[in-house]
């Protein structure tokens, strides 16, 4: 059996779902972060 | 404890956090590649596995994650029950969500690797079955967590639940030892590795990324769950004037 | 019923439910590991004859028989003490190999044979690169 495709399928979802779950969190910190200072200037 | 008092203060974690962000982010983020590809690339294939080995160097990292994450949790909540620190029940809100997805990556890596090793994706052996009801823990408190917040409780119930679930840590440990029906035995414990130091290397870097990474998302979900909290609370100071 | 001991409740049912699946699961697994067995563990008592049990053990060195149909092997399952042999027709996994770990899924025959529907490689917690393994047991072949 070819190792290969197992391989990389299971870096692919691994690098791939931390990356996704980072760039997730920083874009819901930026959003809220963001409310906050907005409201502190209002 | 002033000490501890100190740290858990929002603004006084806020000044840690907000620079410790990025560059946990990118220091993660480096390692996690050259650790990856010094496995991809650099190390000698398994005697007996051939190159299916190198998937060692991801599942590793997200299976001590995975149960890393819930120590974090239990933690957290007994530092929440016992000094009612709310810092303490943001840490362990934020720290579910990415134990969780690791937790699951440890399984699909796994059932990756079993097919083309042991011949199956998947058996009802004690290490399988203790880690995927694991996965389903953090599910249980997530789902909690969130039905807590939203019905505004005091964060008793979920931080107990974190206690109770610490359980489940030392049955999957031990679970090789106990139900000897697939899964290998530890290859990695404090004192001794069976794994050749050839093969090894690379772990020590995609652990240490995954760690960072890790921790750099808690810290996001923190940062933002706290601005949340703030906006809430000047919203209703504003509704009460 | 005071909010208190309302949440009080909640909390120990809460707790009571996470106890229970897991006591349930690792009962389940207790069955699951009930219907293992090692070589030495037929030797001592007869073997429930057709029921799915797993068959787990070292493949015996030189045991490794291809029957001339071309899809059955015939193998022995070792753990040192005891041996049964064992029949599969169908695909084995790449790493079933002599002096290897195996779990054989299936049943047994009234004559103390086994007949596997489905084979598992089960390899132990040591990595290394093959020049290493083959200074470790030199009488090892890579040779599947």
């Amino acid at each position: 059996m070819n190792p290969w495709p197992f391989v990389i399928g299971a870096y692919a979802l691994t690098l791939g779902g931390t990356a996704a779950m980072a760039a997730a969190a920083w874009i819901a910190m930026r959003r809220a972060e963001g409310q906050a200072e907005r409201q502190r200037k209002k | 404890m002033p000490t501890l008092h100190a740290f858990a203060n929002p603004t006084r974690f806020l000044s840690i956090a907000r620079p410790l962000t990025p560059v946990l982010l990118a220091l993660g983020a480096a390692l996690l590649l050259f650790g990856s590809w010094a496995g991809l690339t650099q190390t000698p294939p398994d005697y007996l596995q051939g190159e299916t080995v190198r998937i060692l160097y991801i599942h590793v990292p997200t299976a001590w994650l995975g149960m890393g994450g819930w120590t974090g949790i239990a933690v957290s909540s007994i530092v929440y029950l016992v000094w009612r620190h709310p810092l303490a029940a943001i840490a362990a809100r934020a720290v579910a969500l990415p134990g969780a997805v690791f937790a699951g990556l440890c399984l699909a890596t796994g059932s990756i690797w079993g097919r083309p090793t042991w011949g199956t994706w998947w058996q009802w052996d004690g290490r399988l079955t203790s880690m995927l009801l694991l996965f389903f823990v953090y599910l249980a408190y997530l789902a909690l967590s969130r039905a807590d917040a939203e019905r505004d409780g005091d964060g008793r119930i979920p931080a107990l639940f974190g206690i109770a679930g610490t359980a489940l840590l030392p049955i999957i440990r031990y679970s090789v030892i106990w139900w000897r029906t697939l899964h290998q035995g530890p290859s990695i414990t404090l004192t001794k590795s069976s794994v050749d130091n050839s093969i090894l290397w690379p772990l020590g870097f995609t652990l240490a990324g995954f760690s960072l990474l890790f921790v750099a998302i808690v810290l996001m979900r923190m940062r933002a769950d706290l601005a949340r909290i703030k906006v809430e609370a000047r919203m209703r100071r504003m509704a009460a004037a | 019923m005071k909010p208190k001991h309302q949440r009080l409740t909640l909390v120990g049912l809460a707790v009571a439910a996470v106890l229970g699946a897991s006591g349930l699961a690792l009962s389940a697994l207790q069955g699951e590991a009930a219907f293992f067995y090692a070589p030495s563990d037929v030797a001592k008592a007869a073997p429930p004859v057709d029921r799915a049990v797993r068959l787990g053990g070292m493949v015996a060195p030189g045991s490794i028989q291809r029957q001339p149909d071309g899809v059955t092997i015939a193998f022995t399952v070792t753990d040192g003490a005891a041996q049964v042999p064992v029949r599969f027709s169908g695909i084995a996994p790449d790493l079933f190999k002599e002096n290897s770990g195996v779990v054989a899924e299936g049943r047994f025959r009234p004559d103390g044979s086994f007949v596997a529907d489905n084979l598992l490689a089960k390899h132990d917690e040591r990595y290394m690169p093959p020049e290493v393994a083959g200074k470790m047991h030199k009488s090892e072949t890579l040779e599947p």
